[in-house]
């Protein structure tokens, strides 16, 4: 106690003091009656955690005995199955067929029809053939004597009256 | 027959519990409360604070006998309440903290100078306490417990030991530091 009344503070001489004090408050006594109230306040919570209360469950221990805890489990166990069996009965199951109706094709022939469609195949656009070269000379030639022939023969033949048949040779 | 054996065992069980956690109350009631006064420096709160620990040991009396060390584990319970609880509660003016510990504090054998000097040198401490960082505060106000090894801190913080014995050397020596610099402003 010496620190409080000395002006000279030493350094690790204070933190000791500070470390009395944490250990004065440490050490203080707890108040009396401390254990039974906690005891009292325990006694008075309640037991087990429950998320929704049970009105029957006032009674002290009523759901320990394995008893009750089986009939209560018998009990869900018979409302689960009741549940389902009153499902299953009202399901009016449809009647089985005795031979299957396959349902009617439109062409009968079980494959898809072509809903008649005619299939018409592009035309094949091959080379056009000119005509030879000689034989297109020769009708040109043909052509000019037969469109003048009297000419020819007034200038050959002064005075004679008699017409000429053209040579349709050449026109060969 | 084996229903009735069932309950009996039940109801036996149930009073093995009930009177293991009376003998934890019985036991340790008194650290927890001073644990929970150091921190909360408050008879009313550090009470609750115990109470509500003793109720979580209750919601999880079955685990129980799984316990190694019942004292570490209550310690840690009652820990983590009070810190929760500073942090909720509004921040009390210091003067609050320094009459409950006029109070509180022994005072046998001082003369009333005496006195006055010791609480303003506590008062002086707690303020100082207070700013230091929350790791060294809490590593310090714990060591401030004999019945607590360095072992037994670590546990309690979940840290390790030798965190521990670094933590309090530093928050000595900050301790050191603020007591000197408020020693010499004032």
């Amino acid at each position: 106690m010496s620190l409080f009344t000395e002006d000279r503070f030493d350094r690790s001489e204070g933190a000791l003091a500070a470390e009395e004090t944490l250990r004065m408050i440490a050490t203080l006594p707890a108040p009396a009656g401390l254990e039974d109230r906690v005891k009292a306040g325990l006694q008075s919570a309640p037991r087990s955690g429950t998320v929704i209360s049970w009105p029957l469950a006032t009674a002290e221990n009523w759901m320990r005995g394995a008893g009750m805890r089986a009939a209560a489990a018998a009990a869900i166990v018979l409302a689960v199955a009741g549940g389902g069996w009153g499902v299953y009965s009202h399901i009016q199951i449809a009647p089985v067929p005795a031979a299957l109706v396959e349902p009617q094709l439109p062409n009968g022939t079980g494959r898809f029809s072509s809903a008649g469609a005619m299939r018409v195949p592009q035309t094949v656009q091959g080379t056009v053939i000119a005509e030879p070269a000689v034989e297109k000379q020769k009708a040109e030639k043909g052509a000019q004597t037969a469109q003048h022939p009297v000419k020819k023969k007034a200038k050959t033949g002064v005075g004679t009256s008699t017409t000429t048949q053209p040579k349709t040779r050449s026109l060969r | 027959m084996e229903i009735v054996d069932s309950a009996v065992h039940d109801a036996n069980r149930q009073h093995a519990e009930e009177a293991a956690l009376a003998a934890l109350v019985d036991q340790y009631a008194s650290t927890l409360y001073r644990v929970a006064f150091s921190v909360l420096r408050n008879q009313q709160d550090a009470e609750d604070a115990v109470q509500e620990a003793f109720l979580r040991v209750l919601r999880h009396r079955e685990t129980l006998g799984e316990i190694r060390d019942h004292r570490v584990w209550l310690v840690r319970i009652v820990w983590n309440i009070v810190l929760d609880r500073k942090r909720r509660a509004k921040t009390r003016p210091e003067t609050d903290d320094i009459a409950d510990l006029a109070r509180v504090l022994p005072a046998t054998g001082l003369s009333a100078e005496q006195r006055a000097a010791a609480l303003q040198h506590h008062a002086r401490v707690l303020t100082c306490m207070e700013q230091l960082p929350a790791r060294e505060r809490e590593v310090m106000m714990l060591s401030a417990f004999e019945e607590l090894s360095s072992v037994e801190i670590a546990s309690v913080l979940g840290v390790t030991e030798s965190s521990v014995r670094s933590r309090l050397f530093r928050a000595r020596n900050l301790m050191a530091e603020l007591l000197q610099h408020k020693r010499s402003t004032t």
